[in-house]
C-alpha cells in the first residue's frame, strides 16, 4: 500500500521523544538517589553535559566513575541515557539493566527500560518493569499511562483502558491517559468519543512544552477532522522549536486539511527553504499548487519530490494532472498507468485515466477505468461525474441521468465534491 | 574554410562595432521605452456630470435581490452617432419601500466627456426593482429600445425617436413576471428579426427569506441560492409587428429551469443558428444548442461546461463568448464565486469544450466574477478579457479568510493560446476595490478604441476611458442590416490588413445585466492599410470593403457595403 514516505523521519521523531524522556527521568531520579553532595553535584554535571550534547566529555566523566564503582546504578543509568542518545541502543538496554540489577528500587532506570522497550515495539518487556515500578510507586501516574501505552501496543484494549483509567482516577486532566483512551476509541470505531477525549486533550496541552506530544496528538487529531485543535497544537510545537521543519510540515498539512492552500503553501515553502530536499514538502507544495492551478510551478515541485525519493503514487498521479491540464492527454495517460500499477486500486488515478480517455475520444478505454474506478469507491462523486459525462458523449443520456442521480444522493449522505484532486497520503511528517 | 581563416577587416571590424553600439542603442531605448500600452482612466463624476449613484437598499433582513443588481448599458438613444448610458436602479418591491423615489437613469453623451440627465425627459425611470437592460432595435425602425429587467416585472421601452420612450411592456407581451436577470436580444430562428430570451433567477418573495446568520456576527448575511427554488428562463419569439410570443415550453427552454444570471448568445458549432450559454448560480450552466426547428437542446454536460470538475455545480454569473484563440470556433467564459475559478472553455469542436484557464485561474481564485467581456482594447486585432468583481455578501471578510467583500477589477491580455494579467500595467484603477456587478462596453468618446462602463452595487458607476487602445490602427463598422436582424447579431466579420488575418463573430448580450456599443472596432496592429473586410451577415448576405479607410468608423449596410464615413 501507500508506502511511508519519512519512516526515517519518525524513527528520528521516536528516537528524540525517547531521549527526551530519558533525559528527564535521569535528570530527576538521580538527586534523590545520590548518596552526597558532591556525588549529587558530579552525577548533575554530568547529566547536564548529556542534555547539552556534550557526549564525550560525559562519556569521559562515567568511564571514569564506572571504572573505580563498576556497579554503580546511577552511573550505569546514565550511561545508558547516553548511549541511547548515541542510538547504541543494545549497549543502553545492558546498562539500563544492570543499573536495575545493582537496585531493584531504582525506578527511574527501570522507566527508563520502559521507554526503550516501547521504542522498540517490545510491550511484553515494558509490563513487567512497569509493573515493578508501580509497586514501589502506587500513585506514578506516568508509569499507569505507559502501562496502558504498553497494553494498548499488544492490542489489548481492555487492560490498556484499565490503565488509563487509573492513571485518570476520576479526573479529566491527565492529558497522557486522555490521549491513550481516545485511540482507544478510535481502535473501536467510536468517532465521537475519539473527538469528545481529544478535545480535552487538546484543553490540557495549551502549555504544554512537549513537542512531541503536541505532535503525536495533532496527529491523532487531525485523523478525525479536529484540525483547530491540532493547528493549536501544532503552532504551539512550531514556537517552542521553530527550526524544527517536522513542526512546520505538520502544521502545513493541518492547514492543508483545513482547506487553507494560501497558509498551508506559506509553511512548505518555509519548510523548503530548511531542508530544500525535503521531498514530503515538495510534494505537498506541488498538491497546494495544483489546487491553486499554478500547473508549471506545481509540476517543479513534484518533479523534485520524485527525484528526491522513490515516487509514491500520488506523485504520478498528480503529474498526471498537471499534463491534463496542460492539454497533454497522452503525457497524463502514462502517468495515471504508473500510478495504478503502483496501486491498482487507486481509484482516483483510474478516474483520470478514464477522463484523459475521454478527452482523447477514446470512449471504450475511458468507460472501462471509470467503471472500475466507480466499483473501486462508490461514494466518489467524480467517478460517477466523468461516467455521467462520458454517457452524455456516446449519447446515453438515461444513464448519464442516472449518475448524476447518484451525486446528488451522496451529496445528500454528505460526501464531498469539492474537487478531484485527492490530498497526498496521511503520512508522518 | 574555418571560419577562424578569413582575419578581420579592421575597417570591416570597425563597422561591426558601429552596428553593434547602434543595436545596443536600439535596445537601450526599447528597454528604457517600451511600447506603450493602453491604460484605463477613471473619469470622475465632476468631468462626466454622472452623478447618479446605485441604491442596493440593504436592508438588515438581507433580502437577496438587494445584492444582485445592477447593470448598465451603451447605447445611442438619440442616433446622433454617440454613446449614451443607461443606468439601472433598485425600486419598490414586495420587501422594500424607498424613503425617496428612485430612478433609473438615461444620460445622454454632449459629445465632450460630458452627460446630461435626460432620464425624466425620456420616459425610462422604471420605477421597479431593477436589474438589467438590453438595448436594441427590436421593431426595427432604426431606434435603439429598451428592455429593463426587474424583480417583479419586466420593462419594454418603446423608442418612439423624438427623445422619448413609451413603455410597451404589455402590448408587447414580454412582462415576465418573477425575478428576471440578464436579457439577451438575438434571432434564433434567422427571421431577421430579434427575439428576446431572458433569464430567470430563483422563486423568490419576502416571505421565503429564511434565516441565514452566524451566532457570533448576531446578523444576518445573504443566503446562497442553494437554499432557493430554480425556475426556467424564457424566450420571446419577435412576431414583427410590435408583439411577442413566449415561446419557452416549446423552444426546450422552460424544460430546464436553472437559477440563470448571464447569458450571451453566439454559435458554438458553427451552423449559422444562434445557440445560447447560460451561467446558472449553485446549478449546472446550460448551454442550448439551437437546433434549427424552433427547438433548442440543453447539452451542458455533454459539452463539458455545465459542472465544475468532481461534477460539483458552481456559481456562475458574467459569460462571454469569443474565438480567442483564432482557430475559428467559439470559445466560452463564465465568472465564478470565490473558490471556485472562473472558467475558460476551450471549443474543441464537436460540442465538447476543456476549461482551459491558465493564467486566469489563480488570479480569480479569491474573487467573484460578474460583469466580463472579451474586447480588443489594444486594437492589436485578438480579444482580450476584462473582468468586474465583487463578493455579493457585504459580511463575508467577518466569515472567510482572505476574500473580501469589494473586489478589484482585472484585464487580461490574450497571447494567442491564452491570457496575461496586465492589471498592474493598466492605470491606478486596478488597484481600487468595487462592489462590482454589470460592465458594459463602448467607444464613449469615439476615439476607435472601446471603453468601459461598471456598475456598482450600491455605489456610483464607473466609467473608464481607454487611453492609447486607439495608437494602434483600427476601422470601426456600424453594421445597418436590411435582410438580417437590426443588430446583426450572428454577423461574421473577417478582416485582413497585411499578415494579420482576423475574425469575429458578433455575439449577442454577454457580461451580466449589461447590454453593450453595437458597433464593432476592428484593430490592425500597427498596420497601416487594411486589405479588405468582409461581413458575412446572418441572412447569407456578403458584403466585402476593400482598402476601406482606416482609424474611422463607417457605415455598412448590408447588401450596398460601405456608404459613408
Amino acid at each position: 500500500m501507500k508506502k511511508n514516505l519519512s519512516s526515517k523521519k519518525a524513527h528520528k521523531a521516536q528516537l528524540i521523544l525517547f531521549l527526551c524522556l530519558l533525559f528527564l527521568v535521569c535528570f530527576f531520579v538521580i538527586p534523590a538517589r545520590a548518596q552526597s553532595s558532591d556525588v549529587l553535584q558530579a552525577f548533575e554535571q554530568v547529566a547536564a553535559l548529556i542534555r547539552d550534547d556534550r557526549l564525550v566529555e560525559a562519556d569521559k566523566e562515567l568511564t571514569e566513575v564506572l571504572r573505580l564503582q563498576p556497579d554503580l546504578p546511577v552511573a550505569l543509568n546514565l550511561m545508558g541515557s547516553l548511549r541511547a542518545k548515541q542510538g547504541r541502543l543494545v549497549e543502553a538496554e545492558s546498562l539500563f539493566l544492570r543499573a536495575v540489577q545493582g537496585d531493584k528500587n531504582f525506578t527511574g532506570a527501570r522507566m527508563n527500560l520502559v521507554y526503550l522497550y516501547l521504542l522498540k515495539h517490545a510491550p511484553d518487556k515494558a509490563i513487567p518493569q512497569l509493573t515493578e515500578v508501580l509497586t514501589l510507586e502506587p500513585e506514578n501516574l506516568d508509569a499507569k499511562v505507559l502501562l496502558g501505552d504498553a497494553y494498548l501496543a499488544k492490542n489489548d484494549l481492555q487492560k490498556a483502558e484499565e490503565n488509563y483509567l487509573a492513571a485518570l482516577d476520576n479526573k479529566l486532566n491527565n492529558a497522557g491517559a486522555l490521549f491513550g483512551l481516545a485511540q482507544i476509541s478510535r481502535m473501536k470505531g467510536e468517532q465521537r468519543e475519539v473527538a469528545i477525549y481529544l478535545n480535552r486533550v487538546g484543553t490540557l496541552i495549551g502549555d504544554s512544552t512537549s513537542t512531541d506530544f503536541l505532535y503525536k496528538f495533532a496527529l491523532e487529531a487531525m485523523q478525525v477532522g479536529l484540525f483547530d485543535e491540532a493547528k493549536s497544537a501544532l503552532e504551539r510545537a512550531v514556537a517552542l522549536k521553530p527550526k524544527d521543519p517536522s513542526y512546520l510540515l505538520a502544521l502545513g498539512i493541518a492547514w492543508l486539511r483545513k482547506t487553507d492552500l494560501f497558509e498551508a503553501e506559506k509553511l512548505f515553502r518555509r519548510v523548503l527553504v530548511m531542508e530544500p530536499n525535503n521531498a514530503q514538502a515538495q510534494l505537498h507544495l506541488g498538491y497546494v499548487l495544483l489546487n491553486q492551478k499554478k500547473y508549471a510551478e506545481a509540476r517543479t515541485w513534484l518533479e523534485k519530490s520524485a527525484r528526491t525519493s522513490a515516487p509514491i503514487p500520488e506523485v504520478f498521479y498528480y503529474l498526471g494532472l498537471v499534463a491534463q491540464e496542460q492539454n497533454n492527454d497522452a503525457g497524463a495517460i502514462v502517468l495515471f498507468e504508473k500510478a495504478v500499477r503502483q496501486l491498482p486500486l487507486y481509484a482516483h488515478a483510474r478516474i483520470a485515466l478514464g477522463s484523459s480517455y475521454m478527452k482523447l475520444k477514446n470512449y471504450v478505454r475511458a468507460r472501462q477505468e471509470l467503471e472500475t474506478a466507480v466499483k473501486l469507491d462508490p461514494n466518489e462523486p467524480t467517478a460517477h461525474y466523468n461516467l455521467a459525462l462520458l454517457y452524455a458523449r456516446i449519447k446515453e443520456p438515461e444513464r448519464a441521468k442516472e449518475e448524476l442521480r447518484i451525486i446528488d444522493q451522496l451529496k445528500a449522505k454528505g460526501a464531498t465534491n469539492n474537487g478531484v484532486v485527492v490530498l497526498p497520503p496521511k503520512s508522518n511528517p | 574554410m574555418a571560419w577562424s581563416s578569413y582575419p578581420l577587416n579592421p575597417i570591416h571590424n570597425q563597422s561591426v562595432f558601429i552596428r553593434a553600439t547602434n543595436c545596443l542603442w536600439l535596445l537601450t531605448l526599447l528597454l528604457a521605452f517600451p511600447p506603450q500600452k493602453p491604460t484605463f482612466e477613471e473619469v470622475s463624476p465632476a468631468e462626466s456630470k454622472i452623478t447618479w449613484t446605485h441604491n442596493n437598499a440593504q436592508s438588515p433582513d438581507r433580502q437577496l435581490p438587494e445584492t444582485v443588481g445592477a447593470g448598465c448599458a451603451f447605447l445611442d438613444y438619440d442616433n446622433d452617432g454617440w454613446m449614451d448610458i443607461y443606468l439601472v436602479n433598485s425600486g419598490p418591491s414586495d420587501f422594500f419601500t424607498p424613503s425617496t423615489p428612485l430612478k433609473n437613469a438615461l444620460y445622454r453623451n454632449n459629445h465632450d466627456g460630458t452627460f446630461t440627465d435626460v432620464t425624466d425627459k425620456a420616459g425610462v425611470a422604471g420605477g421597479k426593482f431593477g436589474m438589467g437592460v438590453a438595448a436594441a432595435d427590436y421593431d426595427g425602425d432604426g431606434n435603439i429600445d429598451l428592455y429593463v429587467t426587474n424583480y417583479g416585472s419586466n420593462i419594454l421601452y418603446r423608442n418612439n425617436g423624438n427623445g422619448t420612450f413609451t413603455d410597451v411592456t404589455d402590448k408587447a407581451g414580454v412582462t415576465a413576471p418573477g425575478w428576471s436577470t440578464c436579457a439577451t436580444w438575438f434571432d434564433y430562428d434567422n427571421d431577421a428579426k430579434l427575439d428576446l430570451f431572458v433569464s430567470s433567477f430563483v422563486y423568490y418573495d419576502k416571505s421565503q427569506n429564511p434565516l441565514c446568520t452566524d451566532p457570533t456576527l448576531k446578523q444576518r448575511y445573504y443566503c446562497v441560492p442553494r437554499l432557493f427554488k430554480p425556475q426556467p428562463s424564457r424566450l420571446f419569439h419577435n412576431n414583427g409587428d410590435g408583439t411577442f410570443q413566449d415561446v419557452s415550453r416549446e423552444s426546450g427552454i422552460a424544460g430546464s429551469p436553472g437559477k440563470s444570471f448571464g447569458a450571451v448568445a453566439t454559435d458554438v458549432n458553427n451552423d449559422g443558428l444562434m445557440d445560447l450559454f447560460v451561467a446558472n448560480d449553485t446549478m449546472p450552466n446550460f448551454l442550448f444548442l439551437n437546433k434549427g426547428d424552433g427547438k433548442f437542446e440543453e447539452i451542458g454536460l455533454a459539452a463539458g461546461v455545465a459542472y465544475g470538475e468532481a461534477g460539483r455545480p458552481r456559481s456562475g454569473m458574467g459569460v462571454d463568448a469569443a474565438d480567442f484563440d483564432g482557430d475559428g470556433w467559439q470559445d466560452l467564459f463564465v465568472a465564478n464565486i470565490d473558490q471556485e475559478f472562473f472558467s475558460l472553455y476551450h471549443n474543441d469542436k464537436e460540442l465538447i469544450f476543456t476549461d482551459q484557464p491558465g493564467e486566469i485561474a489563480p488570479a480569480t481564485q479569491l474573487l467573484s466574477g460578474w460583469g466580463l467581456k472579451f474586447f480588443d482594447y489594444d486594437n492589436d486585432g485578438d480579444p482580450d478579457l476584462f473582468l468586474v468583481n465583487g463578493h455579493p455578501d457585504d459580511m463575508i471578510e467577518s466569515r472567510v479568510a482572505r476574500v473580501r467583500h469589494k473586489e478589484p477589477l482585472l484585464l487580461f491580455e490574450n497571447t494567442g493560446r491564452n491570457f496575461k494579467d496586465v492589471s498592474a500595467s493598466s492605470g491606478p484603477v486596478f488597484t481600487k476595490m468595487f462592489s462590482g456587478r454589470g460592465m458594459a462596453l463602448g467607444d464613449f468618446d469615439n476615439d476607435g478604441d472601446a471603453d468601459v462602463l461598471t456598475s456598482n452595487n450600491g455605489e456610483p458607476p464607473l466609467l473608464l476611458r481607454n487611453q492609447g487602445g486607439n495608437r494602434n490602427n483600427w476601422i470601426g463598422l456600424q453594421l445597418i442590416a436590411t435582410k438580417s436582424n437590426p443588430a446583426a447579431v450572428g454577423a461574421t466579420i473577417t478582416w485582413q490588413a497585411g499578415t494579420l488575418k482576423r475574425t469575429r463573430l458578433k455575439t449577442g448580450g454577454g457580461s451580466y445585466l449589461s447590454s453593450h456599443d453595437p458597433r464593432e472596432i476592428l484593430g490592425v496592429g500597427s498596420a497601416t492599410k487594411i486589405d479588405y473586410v468582409e461581413i458575412r451577415w446572418p441572412s447569407g448576405k456578403i458584403d466585402k470593403l476593400t482598402n476601406p479607410p482606416l482609424n474611422t468608423y463607417v457605415k455598412v449596410v448590408e447588401g450596398t457595403g460601405l456608404v459613408k464615413k
